[in-house]
């Protein structure tokens, strides 16, 4: 049984709303990042393009949506583990992670608070409806919900809810409430039926009306970064509570900003990291998700171009991953048998030059490159060395330092000495949480894996 | 041991600055309603009146983190405190929020313009935090926050912060004008790996006119409990914080 995740993309064009949208162009941007990020991430991607009910005013697109995704993917075949049904107002981020990690599988919804006028009406007027009292700290906006099968069962019922009411829904809907579609029927059958709701996914994963959260402008103070605040700081950018008729125009813009990060040839994430080993099975490396974070950040047409040096091959694990995404990759190691070891691993790449070089006995004398992967000596006047070394004879690189959290503490005591000199300037840390790593060795660690500094 | 509600109530006559005497004209609403709350859950409500340190020492939201001093200063024992700025009010019937925060740091991530909040993170990690990064979405806003013992260490360390780095500070507010001390305290909550707990927007409605829920029917009576009057638009000498505050209190109070 093969299940993967599914992102189930809804995209029916319906030709009576082609003047209130100002055409579908839309969908497709919203598609394109989509179809990427399920590749990058080993998922499905599904599309809901032809409506099952044809009259599309009794049955909504939103509404057909959520009724019909089960039925859908048994009728195509598909083994599907947790299903995520999102609208195509979206656009995914080409590096966003992935977010089925962390469902806890339940099912998941964006908590809805950007219109909370609009929400309050919507609820009140469906209430005498459901004759039910609605938990409004737990209302989710339905664009982007996450669910599997243990859901099946509900979805089922809303189905049925729809079609022995849809006379009722469809006046309130269109003449009464007339406050959205599904979303608000949904939220109230889900807290009807108990299901248990996780609505705190990460803010970036959820970044709805982009206008009303003032996210299209950016650091106009500093000037030293002109990425809007959405793009920058978001992974799943919400194209609504905009007027519906500048949707195409202002994701086309987004999407010529950003296109080229979604080349095809950055999708094979899974393959590299399935190529080598991990932590939990091979303690001198990193986790799996040191090694994603990395790739997250580095794996683009802004990296394609650039060299790393690596202080600390060991037995080659990311030095291999390492040669995937950078142009050359210098790594240098003082052990023989570790050489020996990383040269058999790394047989099939033609980008790496093994350098054996005693860090701490000599002069400083290795070639220069854009970023730097510290991961050798782990006592404290090791990673002190290894800074000022590189400091003094690299032009302003990016550091990616490992082991920041290993006991008893002295890769983090050097690294945070330097940041609060101001010779470093931690932007973010990556890998694993100390009490989430699994270690070959069973060290316990004291802090997060890793981190990187001076990254621009 | 009570649980203490504290708030700030220190009116200024700096005519020609922020803090105008009309500033703090709508105070006594957000202080009647918190006084009803009080009574109603069994906490007390303590009120400052004055500075600890002149104000061009200390801009006056960071003599907050003098808290524990003056509680103690006072004889006042105490459990938890809830620190909340003087242009909220609370809802009669707010559930209690101490009960509400596993003893944790509690606050409510701040919902809003998100352009100011990531500004600001952006100049404070510049100039002051050694350009560190912030978990921007767990953010919150300054004017509603509970601690408790467990926290003393950090407010001196604010303290400390402030009084190492006071020309700065000051250059920050008046070049960038991206707030005072929240963005300080989130930096510092985080670099410190203070464990938090985020209330839902309900228990502190920040910049309610961007949710439009600040209007003619008081709708975010309806849908919450704690009331921030800030970011209102057109609001010269505070009139407008003044009005609604007064009508939001004499709705949930005296109708």
């Amino acid at each position: 049984m093969n299940k993967k995740n599914v992102i189930w993309w809804t995209g029916i064009i319906n030709p009576d709303h082609n003047e209130k949208y100002g055409g579908f162009e839309y969908m497709e941007y919203s598609r394109k990042s989509w179809e990427f990020w399920c590749k990058r991430n080993n998922c499905e991607f599904v599309t809901f393009t032809e409506p099952i009910e044809q009259d599309l005013k009794r049955f909504r697109v939103n509404w057909q949506k959520a009724l019909f995704v089960f039925d859908e993917l048994e009728k195509r075949n598909i083994e599907y583990d947790q299903i995520c049904l999102v609208d195509s107002s979206a656009i995914v981020k080409w590096n966003t992670p992935n977010f089925f990690e962390l469902t806890e599988r339940k099912f998941c919804g964006l908590r809805d608070t950007d219109n909370m006028n609009w929400t309050y009406e919507s609820i009140k007027g469906y209430q005498k409806f459901f004759d039910f009292k609605l938990d409004t700290t737990k209302y989710i906006n339905s664009g982007f919900i996450i669910f599997n099968e243990i859901h099946k069962n509900v979805l089922e019922s809303f189905k049925r809810l729809y079609y022995d009411n849809i006379d009722m829904f469809c006046d309130l809907q269109d003449n009464i409430v007339k406050k959205g579609t599904e979303q608000t029927p949904l939220n109230y059958w889900l807290q009807i039926n108990s299901v248990d709701i996780k609505t705190d996914l990460p803010l970036p994963f959820k970044l709805t009306h982009l206008h009303r959260k003032d996210m299209f402008s950016y650091n106009w103070q500093l000037k030293e970064d002109n990425t809007p605040f959405f793009i920058k700081y978001g992974y799943i950018w919400f194209f609504n509570g905009i007027p519906k008729d500048q949707r195409s125009k202002i994701m086309k813009d987004t999407w010529n900003h950003i296109k080229h990060n979604y080349d095809d040839k950055y999708t094979n994430v899974h393959n590299i990291l399935n190529e080598v080993d991990h932590k939990d099975t091979a303690k001198y490396t990193t986790s799996r998700k040191f090694k994603k974070d990395i790739l997250d950040i580095f794996y683009n047409d802004k990296y394609k171009d650039a060299t790393i040096l690596e202080l600390g091959t060991s037995q080659g694990q990311s030095t291999k991953m390492l040669s995937r995404i950078f142009k050359h990759v210098y790594t240098v190691e003082w052990d023989d048998w570790n050489i020996e070891q990383a040269k058999k691993r790394c047989t099939d790449r033609d980008n790496i030059t093994f350098i054996k070089f005693d860090l701490y006995g000599k002069k400083w004398e290795l070639p220069k490159a854009d970023v730097v992967f510290i991961d050798a000596g782990h006592e404290y006047k090791h990673v002190i060395s290894d800074i000022n070394n590189v400091v003094d004879h690299l032009d302003n690189p990016i550091f990616i330092f490992d082991d920041y959290g290993l006991p008893p503490g002295e890769v983090r005591k050097a690294i945070d000495e330097k940041v609060t000199e101001g010779v470093l300037k931690l932007n973010k840390f990556i890998g694993e949480l100390p009490e989430d790593l699994v270690h070959a060795g069973g060290t316990q660690f004291i802090d997060k894996e890793g981190c990187i500094c001076n990254l621009r | 041991m009570k649980n203490i509600v504290f708030l700030m109530n220190i009116k200024l006559n700096d005519s020609a600055g922020r803090y105008t005497p009309e500033r703090s004209l709508p105070y006594e609403y957000s202080i009647k309603s918190w006084k009803r709350w009080c009574d109603k859950n069994d906490v007390e409500l303590f009120t400052l009146e004055n500075l600890i340190v002149p104000m061009d020492e200390m801009a006056i939201c960071w003599q907050r983190y003098y808290l524990f001093d003056i509680l103690e200063a006072n004889d006042i024992d105490y459990d938890q405190i809830l620190m909340v700025d003087s242009d909220t009010i609370v809802h009669p019937e707010c559930p209690n929020f101490f009960e509400m925060t596993d003893h944790k740091y509690t606050g409510v991530h701040n919902e809003g313009s998100y352009d100011w909040i990531l500004r600001s993170i952006e100049n404070y990690s510049k100039h002051i935090f050694q350009g560190r990064e912030l978990k921007w979405w767990n953010y919150i806003n300054g004017g509603f926050q509970i601690v408790n013992k467990n926290h003393k260490d950090l407010f001196s360390a604010m303290i400390s912060l402030h009084n190492n780095n006071k020309e700065n500070f000051v250059y920050m507010q008046d070049t960038y004008h991206t707030g005072t001390d929240q963005t300080p305290i989130n930096f510092m909550l985080q670099i410190n790996d203070i464990e938090t707990k985020i209330l839902p927007y309900e228990y502190n409605m920040m910049d309610m006119p961007r949710k439009e829920i600040l209007n003619e029917n008081l709708t975010m009576t309806r849908v919450g409990w704690v009331y921030h009057f800030n970011c209102i638009p057109n609001n010269k000498d505070n009139q407008a914080t003044l009005y609604w505050m007064k009508r939001t209190y004499e709705e949930l109070y005296e109708n």
